[in-house]
């Protein structure tokens, strides 16, 4: 019995471990080649380094300087942490309204919301794009607008389920206190919605970091996003396309979510878990 | 009754916005451009040769640095130029030059495009019939060069195959037909180990977006065939409506040689880029290659390039069609500058400014030559302004030799960037063996008379 | 509490509602209006009646039936190994073994990466294996389908994955126990006790991984671009190429994104409706 048991073990430990295998192998490959000559890539992606193949660091130069990256990663940097940043607090406050103040309009309103989390992005592409040329939001300012409104749907959504559940005991306390209504939300609602608060801003920042449909179409020449910098220097938009400068470049495209993953691994595994169940 | 007021003022308040947004939306039709920019224009141009980025990229730098005025050059990849067009130009930001690519091209785009008949680089212009002109006799589009393509011979490695014994022919002079090009080139790559290269064509690109050398230029040349053999009118939409690719066998045999006397197997094709084949013969990989002059600085600047300047020719595209003989390189133009006359008139002057300043000035005419090695049909450019690069010249050459028949480039009235993709989606497939020939003679057939009927 | 808080709409509500118009509401009825329509630039519109929708449908070089069947395939196909494999990996990873966490915390990575950027590094790594027998993915849609049915197993594997963990870890231990004190065997208690509790699970996974397949855009763009000969073109880069891709396809590429959505819309409404009556059984 005992051994059966640990030869099953074993067999776990091996699809387990070959799993891992093919589950990183990819991102791995590309590491490895980000240190190859161009030629060297080309000849053959699986092949080891050697110390004739390897070129330290010049790919990720000659990458950097080609595309902009700097210019990039600032841009879908800003435009990711400001845009959660509004979208978590203005959001809270409208869900917190739907759910207090019950009347005709809040609940059309809040109907609207959870409508908007089911259409597609394609429905409202064209006409989204149009939309915001007019208002001349095609700029890492603007963009923020269409992404707070966007996102507002699954944002509004998820914040009002949670906050169905909380008594208003609390907060009917605070206004006899004489708190007005902003005070009480900031000071007694934001503080008890703190974990639904992370899930959504880390299902947002997944979203816009990787979001490449909407800032193509949307942002004016010149501004570029990491995904769509990845997408031009992949079809020769940057020249001739460069094997090396590539892979570096799609290595440093991911580590800042590797890094972003290592810091809060927890809340990102249960809070996409979350959004997943709720959405 | 108090909440009830708060109530309907909250609602009357979101209406009005929502109105406000819709009368931002709905009004101002036309007034697109415009507003806070400086008051002596900037440039915006769209540029349509993802080569030649580098280049406009420091002639802007030059421009702005001598002018003080902002010149922006953005370049679409490979295969999206309208595509990017498209949603440049709907934009406030516009662009204020744009490329387009012949008739059909200003088809598509002539809402935007401003009539130049009284610029000052138009005067310049030595053959006026090059330019586009509208039904209102207004000139809207200046052609930017004259451009040649043909398949480009490593000469070097081509002089050591026509010495071996047995050589099919003993000199690049002596094939001037598809038949001899035939014999040579399927002698030449069963040698190949004895010229040490992997084939004699450079792969054929046929990854979507890099397979313009064969549905667009190599296609121009069973065209022009037919259209020759018609008299065809080709100012007269009726006359270019249909086709009946008469010569199909030809593109096929033509075609095929690219494909089975090749550096890599015609399966892979799918995955090759332009790059990739210019890398090819730049390192002596490969002895030909279909391509045009403006190939010249691909070659020259790959890494560890072998082939000296003086070692690369011209061949013209032999089919095998009747009289070819006297055949010679495919010489047009398919890039022609158009001023979008919705920008604002200090954008429309300041981008007029920056294309004399090109064209007519010594630094400007000396970028034009030497860094975008364009062969510039304009009177301001003399012999010594003559491209430096070898397959710029050889295409001036062979414009100028006598009994000679250059083939025109028919191509800029083919129906739409549409047609090319899936011309080349049908290429891919034929060459991987999915797709019968006879098939695809039928679907160009018929998507030629779709899409020109869309577009009509 | 109501009383005082409904006067405070411009702070708490009207921000969040402007923007919601502008990215949402007012595009989601111009839509509507202008897949009925023939225009190029918005505000030429007229009306054309139903010609956007039959173009769409009956035009040869739409190819947006073709896609529909294609998304499809990969849909169903997508469901089908996507969800075996987590709820594979979650059983592996509910037996109580050491380094469950690590394992877990791995196979969730794909999930985070972008589909842009993930489509490429497949595209160069099949593209690289594939040259080992002379192929490419462009070869056949064939390639392209499995291709694409393996970028996307890959990125939404972990993701269901731990959705199943929740799930199987909710069963009561003491069922377990009591079944195997009845001389049930491992498929009887697979079969009879996890399955049947951890169908939520299975709904929900099901569901993911029907909407996220159906609307894949990044991915194919990347991986394939619809090639070869747009034969793995789905649904939603079929109505991006209609839209930027031709002169004069706005408003059949309108009455696509209608058609998208509404097809969207419906999978959602059977989901609620059978997450719905789930929760009224139990």
């Amino acid at each position: 019995m005992k051994v059966k048991r640990s030869a099953s073990k074993t067999l776990t430990y091996t699809v387990l471990i070959i799993m891992v295998l093919v589950c990183v192998a990819p991102l791995l490959i590309i590491l490895m080649n980000s240190f190859k000559g161009k030629l060297f890539i080309s000849d053959d992606l699986f092949a080891f380094l050697t110390p004739q193949s390897f070129v330290g660091g010049a790919n990720y130069v000659s990458g950097v300087t080609k595309m902009n990256f700097v210019g990039a990663f600032g841009t879908s940097l800003f435009v990711t942490v400001a845009s959660v940043i509004l979208i978590v607090f203005l959001c809270s406050m409208t869900a917190w309204y739907l759910v207090r103040v019950k009347n005709k309009f809040t609940s059309v309103l809040f109907y609207l919301f959870v409508f908007a989390m089911i259409v597609p992005f394609q429905m409202v592409m064209f006409t989204m794009s149009w939309v915001s040329n007019r208002l001349s939001l095609g700029n890492p300012v603007g963009i923020l607008v269409l992404y707070l409104g966007f996102g507002a749907g699954l944002s509004v959504f998820i914040f009002t389920g949670f906050l169905k559940s909380i008594p208003i005991d609390i907060e009917e306390a605070a206004i006899i206190d004489g708190c007005t209504p902003m005070q009480v939300f900031f000071k007694v609602v934001f503080p008890i919605m703190r974990p639904t608060i992370i899930t959504v801003a880390i299902l947002d920042v997944m979203w816009i970091w990787n979001d490449y449909l909407l800032p193509l179409i949307v942002l004016d020449t010149g501004y570029t996003t990491l995904p769509i910098a990845i997408q031009k220097i992949f079809t020769g938009g940057y020249g001739a396309v460069d094997m090396g400068g590539l892979m570096a470049m799609l290595v440093l495209s991911i580590i800042p979510i590797i890094i972003f993953y290592l810091a809060a691994q927890k809340h990102i595994i249960e809070g996409v878990v979350a959004g997943a169940v709720k959405g | 009754m108090k909440t009830k007021m708060k109530r309907f003022a909250a609602i009357t308040a979101t209406l009005l916005l929502l109105c406000g947004l819709l009368a931002a939306c709905g009004g101002g039709s036309g007034s697109g451009g415009g507003g806070g920019k400086s008051e002596s224009g900037q440039v915006y141009f769209q540029n349509f040769k993802p080569e030649q980025d580098e280049a406009y990229q420091a002639i802007a730098a030059e421009y702005t640095k001598e002018t003080g005025v902002p010149v922006k050059v953005i370049t679409a990849a490979s295969g999206t130029y309208e595509q990017s067009l498209r949603s440049e130009i709907a934009k406030k930001d516009a662009p204020t030059i744009f490329q387009i690519n012949g008739p059909v091209g200003y088809a598509s785009w002539k809402d935007y495009t401003a009539d130049l008949s009284a610029s000052e680089v138009y005067t310049h212009l030595t053959d006026k019939s090059l330019a586009i002109t509208g039904e209102d006799g207004g000139v809207y589009g200046i052609p930017l060069t004259i451009e040649g393509y043909g398949i480009i011979v490593n000469n070097k490695i081509a002089a050591q195959y026509f010495a071996l014994p047995g050589a099919q022919a003993t000199s690049l002079d002596e094939i001037t037909t598809f038949a001899k090009l035939k014999a040579v080139v399927e002698d030449m790559q069963s040698k190949a180990s004895d010229l040490r290269i992997d084939g004699v064509f450079a792969s054929t690109s046929l990854k979507p977006g890099e397979d313009w050398r064969w549905q667009t230029h190599l296609m121009n040349v069973p065209i022009y065939y037919e259209w020759s053999g018609e008299d065809a009118d080709l100012s007269d939409p009726a006359a270019t409506a249909e086709i009946k690719f008469q010569y199909s066998d030809n593109f096929k045999d033509i075609f095929d040689l690219y494909l089975n006397n090749s550096t890599i197997k015609p399966t892979v094709a799918g995955s090759k880029t332009v790059d990739d084949s210019m890398a090819e013969f730049a390192l002596g990989k490969a002895v030909m290659v279909q391509n045009g002059n403006w190939a010249y600085g691909q070659i020259s600047g790959v890494d560890g390039n072998t082939v000296a300047a003086e070692d690369v020719t011209f061949l013209p595209i032999y089919i095998g069609a009747p009289g070819e003989e006297t055949q010679g390189l495919c010489i047009g133009t398919e890039n022609f500058f158009c001023i979008n006359k919705n920008a604002s008139e200090a954008d429309q002057k300041a981008s007029l400014d920056f294309m004399n300043w090109l064209y007519t000035s010594d630094a400007g005419k000396a970028h034009v030559t030497n860094d975008l090695g364009f062969i510039a049909p304009f009177d301001t450019f003399t012999d010594a302004d003559k491209p430096a690069d070898p397959l710029g010249q050889q295409v001036m050459d062979w414009s100028a030799k006598s009994g000679i028949q250059n083939v025109p480039w028919n191509f800029t009235v083919f129906p739409s960037q549409q047609f090319k993709d899936n011309f080349g989606g049908y290429l891919l497939l034929y060459a991987q063996d999915q797709m019968g020939w006879s098939d695809v003679t039928s679907k160009v057939i018929a998507d030629w008379a779709a899409e020109k009927a869309a577009a009509a | 509490m109501q009383k005082s808080l409904t006067k405070y709409f411009p702070a708490f509500v009207l921000p969040t509602l402007a923007a919601f118009s502008i990215a949402f509401l007012v595009p989601f009825v111009m839509g509507i209006v202008l897949s009925f329509s023939d225009f190029t630039i918005v505000t030429d519109a007229r009306f054309n009646g139903f010609d956007n929708y039959v173009r769409a449908f009956t035009d040869p070089s739409s190819n947006f039936v073709y896609a529909l069947g294609f998304t499809a395939l990969f849909t169903v196909v997508s469901i089908i190994t996507v969800n075996i494999l987590a709820f594979l990996l979650a059983m592996l990873l509910t037996r109580g073994l050491k380094g469950t966490n690590l394992f877990r915390g791995v196979f969730f990575v794909p999930n985070l990466i972008g589909g842009i950027v993930l489509g490429y590094v497949w595209n160069t790594i099949l593209n690289a294996i594939l040259s080992n027998f002379d192929l490419t993915l462009m070869y056949s849609a064939n390639l392209g389908f499995w291709g694409l049915i393996i970028v996307n197993s890959w990125q939404m594997i972990g993701y269901m994955m731990i959705i199943y963990i929740a799930g199987i870890q909710n069963i009561p231990g003491d069922l377990k126990e009591a079944a195997a004190i009845d001389g049930a065997n491992k498929r009887q208690t697979l079969f009879r006790i996890t399955l049947p509790l951890v169908m939520p699970s299975i709904t929900i996974c099901t569901f993911l991984t029907l909407t996220n397949s159906f609307k894949l855009f990044d991915q194919n763009l990347a991986l394939t671009g619809g090639g070869p000969s747009n034969m793995t073109e789905m649904l939603a880069l079929n109505i991006y190429h209609t839209f930027y891709g031709r002169n004069g396809w706005s408003g059949p590429g309108q009455a696509k994104a209608v058609v998208f959505f509404a097809l969207v819309g419906v999978i959602a409404l059977i989901q609620l409706r059978i997450t719905r009556s789930k929760e009224v059984e139990n």
